[in-house]
């Protein structure tokens, strides 16, 4: 577990230039697979980013370069090599279906167990729509309501010409370049991402979802976002989708940095779907993300999250409780099925004073997935009558799978109260006879059962994305009778 | 003879802040020293210090084994003699005993290598079918001087049926420094019963180290309890097997650190079986500028179906400058099983304290009050009250209650 | 209605019924009495679909279905209701939820629609206020924290709200006081009628003086030793059961 430098994120970001002279054709759609510095240059060239950012992205080269890829005990997966990956291609243009009828019927078939339109499902399988059903006259009235708040909700890259000054202040900040391996390739050759902006007092009005950045064209695999709330604002964004994601892209390394000023709130909530690879494992995403958000006075950052997807899935949303009276919560349903892996948790660094942080998370293992749970809940010396509150618990559907809990706690404070419990269950012969017996399917019931388990963290998403993750949970399981 | 502990007699390699399992009590300090080992043999009464005695369990009626700096000391002893115990030091063995070694810890651990590499002595302790020690055993260990090291290896065996108490107790007078590196294997048979109680009552400065690894047969039951009273800088380890069906393990520990001292305990209980039961109490109370340090592995294998595995552990951070760092880890790959565990890190009970003191009781008094209540779970389950009491008492007057 | 005919049952290698008979016409309430170990928790699991156990020999007949043919969910969709002498808690499920998927349930069986948000209800207030249970329990999680009473009180709700054919309740006056016991015997008999029949398994005499039985049957050792009517019961109340394991005694050498 990597420790937070707290000078790193306090100091700025330091710009120096390199002596290198050369970049590859800037002309070329597509960079031929390998890293090195010239492929930096380029992906800042031909995104025409100002000097300080290349040089940002140049030092994160450097420091990615000296790194190892980190070894975690409960992961096992063929390790991607980097130098095999093309790291740029031109946006691509999706190419367009004529109909329904041409989309893979699996996937037809997932999307209506899931409740979404068949406008939706145009929309999602690339095929083209019309015109007339408006989604796009939706987006722009969308984004006319915001630009009236002064919200800024748009691509990074249009952030970085548009609103270089509020980009070069906050990125980085809270996950520096040397942060970690994954976000140090990240932070030299991310591609695009969401940046967000509330102003002072600003209560965003509607969700902010990546769903509504018409322009963004196929998800990208180095991915950065960038959301900063301004003094008193709030803001609740949500990431993903519960459609499945299949993406020729095996490696996912995305950053998400939230910087959460006095007395704002950020809710991020994030549904992911990625391909888990086929019932042997085969092809499935792998998903390291960075996720950090930095609380100020009295701020206050919720991470909700269910999983279900990918092959391998690393990933420990954190918060860095800096100032007095902050919050920090984490919420989590974390699904493996097959062959899946999942090594998942979070980072409560309580600083300041009175601070409180609440981890709730809830894994389901099935199938011969393995489904660990890393926790850090850290009390500095200085963070008085600081509170944690954990619970962490495992549901096992299967004989043949793992659930495993390692929660750090390290306290450095005699006023701080921390309390962490964990249990392990499975669904029992007794309950499912219960529901058998009152009429209720086998399979049905389990449904129930697993629903009512995730039911708190459920809650904390926000309504439409709950009824569609509630499915999702449902549907990830099938089968998984054991 | 010396130990040069900081470059290659050992094969492996010393455990830095990167391993894992030594993340948060690093040895630099100790590589740093020159310590040697006694070359003096046994010195009986006259070479054993006024302050400390011999039975280190006020009242308790026992069998002694005493050592010192690692060598047994046959005058201060009194072996238990019977058919159904063989108790013998290694050294008093006239031909290898029917007793052997097999875990392979030295080949694993860099602290286990030092204790293959230097060994002195230790106890052979075999409990035959069906013989139930009349006494506890209390093994003495004492560590008097400056720089002296002490490498004992203990082996307990008790054959199906048997019930045994040992009391594996270390001190060191103040003036002490050096190193203890104790190991200790013991197999229980089918339905037998092992209870064993750690005490660690060292002055001075000495890096304690003791390892303890427990092999259950099914049916059996053991009792452990670990209790560091006095240390500056001890790591308990211990690890037990259940290898059969229907086994019953209680382990449990209390932590009280004072000043600079720095107490790591780590525990691993692994079930391989099913149908068996685990209960871990560990609970601390870090003073001073004292570390305390805990990680509890629980490990339920495939085929440990119907397990019953609980473990909690309670922390007291009690000044400014204290710091507890604490792991209870889960792994499980079975599913019909009831696992859980709790861990807490907090203050005395404000209200009870209020509570007390409204009463005309002192803070002092209450408090002392409260940290009896927050002990006595851990005393409770101990197998004789002369030992509970005893310890309790040193307790008491170590932290002037 | 119910034809068990000769109902032998095992579980792992332990025969448990060994030629069980009985006969329940529409609208009658048997009880079912015998010391313990005989059987009378098993007869409830193998009528209701536990497959833990195995029935080695003979047939059940619900009006014409062969019950022992059908899955546990699809028997409970033909009419027939287990009340638990355990009631199983499932957190996180709410009681409302639960009763609404097991009403569709038998709904879709019987080629209806779902029932409508008001309907249901409408049909939960009426149930509750059958068996005293009010709203607090009711949106709680199934049976999650439920004293004794509270859980079987809930059993009762359920079998007002799910209208079986045939309602088996398995001691549900074990551990219940007085007041509790009232209450439930409301429910029950409020739901007596002629096309429902019940069996109800019982130790004690007690719960029978609320819920007045049509015939009284003995099981002991995996079979029904003797039957009669409700008098039965106090017989047994007095004298035991011991006087039953002789085949050849009769009331009269008592």
């Amino acid at each position: 577990m990597e420790r937070i430098d707290e000078d790193k994120l306090i100091d700025e970001v330091t710009g120096k230039s390199y002596e290198y002279g050369f970049t590859t054709d800037i002309e070329s759609e597509t960079l031929s697979p390998g890293l090195n510095e010239g492929v930096v240059r380029t992906i800042s060239a031909k995104k025409n980013e100002p000097e300080w950012l290349l040089n940002w992205r140049l030092e994160a080269f450097k420091v990615w370069s000296e790194m190892n890829e980190p070894d975690w005990a409960h992961v096992e997966y063929e390790k991607p090599d980097f130098q095999a990956i093309s790291y740029y291609s031109a946006p691509k243009q999706k190419k367009e279906l004529a109909s329904l009828d041409e989309v893979d019927p699996e996937l037809l078939k997932t999307m209506e167990k899931l409740g979404i339109s068949l406008e939706e499902q145009k929309r999602l399988s690339g095929v083209a729509v019309d015109f007339v059903m408006d989604s796009v006259s939706v987006a722009t009235s969308f984004k006319d309501k915001l630009a009236d708040l002064g919200v800024i909700f748009c691509s990074l890259g249009e952030a970085i010409q548009e609103h270089p000054e509020l980009v070069r202040k906050h990125l980085g900040t809270v996950v520096p370049q040397r942060d970690n391996y994954y976000a140090a390739l990240n932070s030299a050759v991310f591609t695009d991402g969401s940046f967000c902006y509330i102003p002072k007092g600003v209560r965003c009005p509607m969700e902010l979802s990546t769903y509504f950045r018409i322009n963004q064209a196929g998800t990208g695999q180095f991915e950065r976002t960038l959301i900063v709330a301004d003094e008193g604002s709030y803001v609740s964004y949500l990431e993903g989708c519960t459609a499945p994601q299949r993406d020729e892209n095996q490696l996912h390394a995305a950053v998400v940095e939230i910087i959460s000023h006095d007395e704002a709130e950020v809710r991020y909530s994030t549904v992911q779907n990625w391909y888990p690879g086929d019932k042997d494992g085969k092809g499935g995403v792998f998903n390291f993300v960075t996720k950090r958000g930095l609380c100020h006075r009295a701020a206050k950052i919720s991470w909700t999250q269910v999983e279900t997807g990918s092959a391998v899935t690393w990933k420990y949303p954190s918060c860095i409780l800096k100032g007095d009276d902050s919050i920090g919560e984490f919420f989590s349903v974390a699904v493996t099925n097959n062959k899946q892996q999942a090594d998942t948790g979070t980072k409560m660094i309580h600083i300041g004073k009175r601070t409180r942080s609440t981890i709730i998370s809830k894994g389901i293992s099935s199938g011969h997935s393995q489904n660990s749970y890393r926790g850090l809940v850290q009390i500095h010396p200085g963070a008085e009558n600081s509170r944690n509150f954990s619970v962490c618990d495992s549901l096992l559907m299967t004989d043949t799978c793992g659930a495993h809990t390692f929660p750090y706690i390290e306290a450095k404070n005699p006023t701080a109260q921390i309390e962490h419990e964990a249990t392990t269950s499975k669904i029992g012969d007794d309950q499912i006879f219960y529901c058998q017996q009152r009429g209720i399917e086998e399979e049905e019931a389990i449904g129930l059962i697993v629903k009512g388990y995730a039911k708190d963290v459920l809650n904390k998403l926000p309504m439409e994305f709950a009824v569609e993750a509630q499915k999702l949970l449902t549907i990830s399981l099938e089968g998984s009778v054991g | 003879m010396s130990v040069f502990t900081d470059k290659f007699l050992a094969t492996l390699p010393p455990p830095t802040r990167k391993s894992e399992r030594w993340k948060y009590s690093p040895i630099t300090k100790l590589l740093n020293n020159e310590i040697s080992i006694s070359t003096e043999g046994a010195q009986g009464i006259n070479g054993w210090p006024e302050s400390v005695l011999p039975n280190p369990v006020l009242n308790l009626d026992a069998y002694l084994v005493v050592f010192k700096n690692g060598t047994f000391e046959p005058t201060l002893s009194d072996l238990p003699v019977s058919d159904g115990v063989d108790c013998i030091p290694f050294s008093k063995m006239d031909q290898s005993g029917s007793l052997k070694f097999s875990n392979g810890y030295h080949q694993k651990e860099w602290i286990g290598e030092l204790n293959e590499t230097y060994r002195q002595d230790g106890l052979s302790l075999h409990v035959h079918r069906n013989v139930k020690v009349d006494r506890p055993i209390v093994i003495h260990h004492l560590t008097d001087g400056i720089n002296v090291a002490s490498f004992p290896k203990h082996l307990i065996k008790v054959d199906e049926g048997g019930e045994l108490n040992v009391v594996i107790w270390s001190s060191a007078t103040d003036r002490s420094s050096g190193m203890y590196n104790g190991l200790l294997e013991a197999s229980i048979g089918p339905n037998a019963m092992l209870s064993l109680e750690k005490v660690c009552n060292e002055g001075g400065k000495v890096f304690h180290f003791s390892h303890e690894h427990i092999v259950q047969e099914r049916d059996s039951k053991l009792k452990m309890h670990t209790f560091t009273i006095k240390g500056d800088w001890v790591r308990n380890e211990l690890e037990i097997i259940s290898r059969g069906k229907g086994t019953d393990s209680v382990f449990n520990g209390a932590y009280l650190p004072l000043g600079t001292e720095h107490i790591d305990n780590h525990t691993t209980m692994d079930h391989t079986s099913s149908d068996c039961t685990s209960s871990e109490l560990y609970r601390g109370i870090m003073y001073g500028n004292s570390t305390g340090v805990f990680n509890g592995k629980v490990f339920v294998r495939p085929d440990a179906q119907k397990t019953n595995a609980f473990q909690q552990n309670t922390n007291i951070v009690a000044d400014r400058g204290a710091a507890i760092n604490t792991k209870p880890e889960l792994e499980i790959y079975a599913d019909d099983v009831k696992c859980a565990h709790g861990c807490t890190v907090g203050q005395f009970d404000l209200d009870a304290l209020f509570y007390l003191k409204s009463r005309g009781i002192d803070e002092k008094a209450a408090k002392a009050l409260l940290v009896e209540a927050f002990l006595a779970d851990v005393l409770s389950s101990v197998s004789s009250t002369e030992l509970s009491t005893e310890i309790m008492r040193i307790y008491t007057e170590r932290h002037g209650w | 209605m119910l034809k068990i005919n000769n109902l032998c049952a095992k579980v792992g290698d332990n025969e448990i019924l060994k030629g069980l008979n009985l006969d329940v016409k529409p609208g009658e309430l048997h009880a079912i009495m015998g010391p313990n170990g005989s059987g009378k928790s098993t007869l409830a699991a193998v009528l209701a679909g536990r497959d833990s156990f195995e029935v080695t020999e003979g047939s059940v007949d619900l009006d014409g279905i062969d019950l022992l043919d059908l899955e546990a969910s699809d028997r409970a969709r033909e009419g027939v209701f287990l009340a638990f002498q355990y009631p199983i808690e499932i957190p996180g499920v709410s009681n409302l939820n639960f009763m609404k998927a097991a009403l569709n349930g038998k709904r879709t069986h019987q080629g209806l629609e779902p029932i409508k948000a008001k309907d249901f209800l409408a049909k939960v207030k009426e149930c509750s206020s059958l068996v005293e249970l009010d709203g607090q329990l009711r949106d709680r999680s199934v049976n999650e924290g439920f004293s004794g009473g509270e859980k079987k009180r809930n059993e009762i709700f359920q079998m007002a709200m799910l209208e079986p054919k045939l309602a088996i309740l398995d001691e549900t006056d074990s551990g219940l006081d007085i007041d509790a016991l009232r209450v439930v015997s409301k429910g029950v008999n409020a739901m007596r009628s002629s096309d429902r029949s019940f069996i109800v398994i019982t130790h004690y005499q007690r719960l029978l003086e609320h819920i007045v039985p049509d015939f009284v049957h003995v099981l002991s050792n995996g079979k029904i030793v003797k039957s009669g009517g409700k008098e039965l019961a106090l017989e047994l109340e007095e004298k035991g059961y011991d006087w039953l394991k002789e085949p050849s005694h009769d009331t009269s050498n008592a």
